[in-house]
């Protein structure tokens, strides 16, 4: 039997849509130093959806995340700096590396569930980086340097349509046929398996989309940055942020990695002018109390508790 | 290639490292044997008990080998508060931690993680700091080896084997290794389960930061908030490597993962960066091909 889509467009994507329409149409007269935060907001966004594709839909944790992220930017300084392309061309170049090094990383870890899964993608980020630490190519250790200049509206438009894309993915997947086999790995894989989907192929396609993403987000935001540098790049806290976004905002949901990278991301800005270091204190509590109180985060909890919200909000 | 000398001066300064590391590793592996779930913050626990030895050595002047029980004294209340906190909601009444629950608890210890490095961060700043103790070396023929890493080595095979006659040899231990077999057959005996768990989770604690303090001795400046970040990996590696639950798997993983990377450097032109992160990467074939450990 050939199963339909799940739904039609929904409330949720046209307001995703509209916020995302609005923000393109006035970002020429937005402030400078608000389209900075509007800039980083986006990134994380983008990498929250990443994250979400593959940790949210299926339920694999992956706290390797960082990699995809590190290897675009990468991407983007061998790119620019070596071959001259345009950053955009690198930013590119940067989804293409993420999408590939996925592909690699997700063949072998894949096949490990549950906690092995996770310590798998940690180890393998910890050992990349001690990996490019050693190579020249990469900078040997100190990072490539870029000389590019300071350009908020290419920068904004690049992750804005890199985002615009990842939500359009993320809601073809999920009310597409595909989507049957992704809700039904999540709650059973070995049921999955025993019905005729091909699990190992629907994770693997999931994690190099994840990848993909991540690693032109990360190209975009070391562009930003002007350079890489390997232990900025590498630093597993980039990994917790995205983590710390798809479960407050919501596991799995299609508003909830934008409501996460809100609610984490506008905080953080804050205190970080107010009292840095201590946003991270703050993050790790509410990360602590989401999980272990309300693991279905914002928009789950929502759906959850307000029946009238299910037909809209997802 | 490298001269045999350097080699056997270095694969025994590895499998003297591999000690420590095996000691740091333990405390996960009777963590992740009764819970059935890693401690993410694991880590930060090691560099707690870092920290406590740094502190001991400040105001009372102890040597890290002093602070080793007081160290695992205060790990001991940790643990007890750490299974309250975050493992007991979702063991209670279960008998086994189902992928939600695992996740949950990934998620949260993510999150302790974050909060415990950057406390430390704030509290102590972020610079390196570290013990100076060096109790001089040791001459076997040719070979000379650091006392101090002489005596770690010791007292980290003393605890492993202390815990393991502990876990075989006693009523508790008994229940407690029954608890992480099956839990339903535990209650049936009539184990509290509750109470076995929090003492076995107190228990991995215990070693764990009992291991920051061993380890501060290889550490003449390493001493940092985020030093778990890469403390973290290699116990999760050791672990994988002698098979989780298993008591003397974690002694035969912490030596191969020492002498790995020590010895490795040797050739790869002294790299400590690229040995440490082939140590790492032996995780996955290990995972792939023995998934139960290298130990039978």
């Amino acid at each position: 039997m050939r199963l339909p889509a799940i739904r039609s467009f929904g409330p949720t994507l046209w307001g995703i849509g509209l916020f995302l329409i609005v923000l393109a149409g006035t970002a020429p007269w937005i402030p400078v130093f608000l389209l900075t935060v509007l800039i980083q907001l986006l990134i994380y966004a983008t990498l929250a959806y990443s994250l979400n594709l593959i940790t949210g839909l299926t339920g694999y944790v992956s706290f390797g995340h960082v990699v995809f992220m590190a290897f675009g930017g990468y991407a983007l300084g061998i790119g620019v700096g070596t071959l001259n392309l345009h950053p955009v061309a690198g930013v590119a170049l940067g989804a293409v590396v993420g999408l590939a090094l996925a592909l690699g990383i997700g063949v072998v870890t894949l096949r490990f569930r549950g906690v092995y899964f996770a310590i798998a993608t940690l180890v393998v980020a910890v050992a990349a980086l001690y990996i490019v630490l050693e190579i020249k190519e990469l900078g040997d250790g100190q990072g490539i340097y870029l000389n590019i200049g300071f350009e908020p509206l290419s920068w904004f438009y690049t992750i804005w349509v890199i985002l615009a894309i990842e939500v359009v993915f993320t809601y073809w997947i999920t009310h597409g046929r595909i989507g049957y086999g992704i809700r039904s790995i999540k709650s059973d894989e070995d049921a999955a398996k025993t019905v005729g989907i091909n699990a190992a192929r629907v994770k693997l396609f999931l994690y190099a989309l994840s990848g993909l993403f991540a690693g032109g987000a990360g190209g975009v935001y070391w562009w930003t940055l002007s350079g890489v540098f390997p232990y900025q790049a590498f630093d597993l806290t980039f990994s917790l942020q995205m983590l710390a976004m798809v479960v407050i905002g919501g596991m799995g949901t299609l508003l909830g990695p934008l409501i996460g990278a809100v609610a984490v991301y506008i905080p953080s800005y804050i205190f970080l002018t107010i009292f840095s270091g201590f946003q991270f204190i703050i993050i790790g509590v509410v990360v602590i109390l989401i999980a272990l109180f309300v693991p279905e985060g914002i928009v789950g909890s929502l759906r959850k508790y307000i029946p009238e919200l299910r037909g809209i909000l997802e | 290639m490298a001269d045999v000398g350097l080699f056997v001066t270095d694969l025994a300064l590895g499998l003297l490292l591999g000690c420590v590391f095996a000691v740091i590793a333990h405390g996960l592996n009777l963590i992740w044997g009764v819970a059935k779930v890693v401690n993410v913050a694991h880590g930060e626990f090691i560099m707690l008990g870092a920290y406590g030895a740094y502190f001991l050595s400040i105001w009372l002047g102890f040597n890290p080998l002093l602070s080793v029980p007081i160290d695992a004294a205060i790990g001991l209340a940790v643990g007890v508060g750490f299974y309250f906190g975050f493992l007991h909601r979702e063991l209670r009444g279960k008998e086994s931690m189902g992928l939600q629950s695992e996740m949950v608890t990934l998620v949260a210890t993510f999150g302790l993680a974050l909060v415990l490095i950057n406390t430390a961060q704030s509290l102590w700043t972020g610079n390196n700091v570290g013990i100076p103790w060096s109790p001089g070396v040791v001459r076997v023929g040719s070979l000379q080896l650091p006392l101090g890493g002489l005596y770690v080595a010791i007292v980290s095979v003393a605890i492993i084997g202390l815990s393991h006659v502990f876990l075989s040899k006693t009523y508790l231990g008994n229940a407690i290794r029954a608890y992480s077999q099956d839990i339903p057959a535990t209650q049936l005996v009539g184990i509290n389960p509750t109470s076995t768990a929090a003492i076995g989770t107190a228990l991995g604690f215990s070693i764990t930061m009992a291991g920051g303090a061993l380890l501060t001795v290889w550490l003449p400046t390493g001493i940092y908030p985020a030093m778990g970040n890469l403390y973290a990996p290699i116990s999760f590696v050791i672990v994988v490597l002698g098979g989780p639950g298993k008591m003397w798997g974690s002694l035969v993983g912490g030596l191969t993962l020492g002498v790995i990377i020590d010895v490795g450097q040797l050739f790869l032109g002294g790299s400590i960066a690229l040995a440490t992160a082939i140590a790492f990467l032996t995780l996955i074939p290990v995972l792939l091909f023995r998934p139960e450990g290298i130990l039978r």
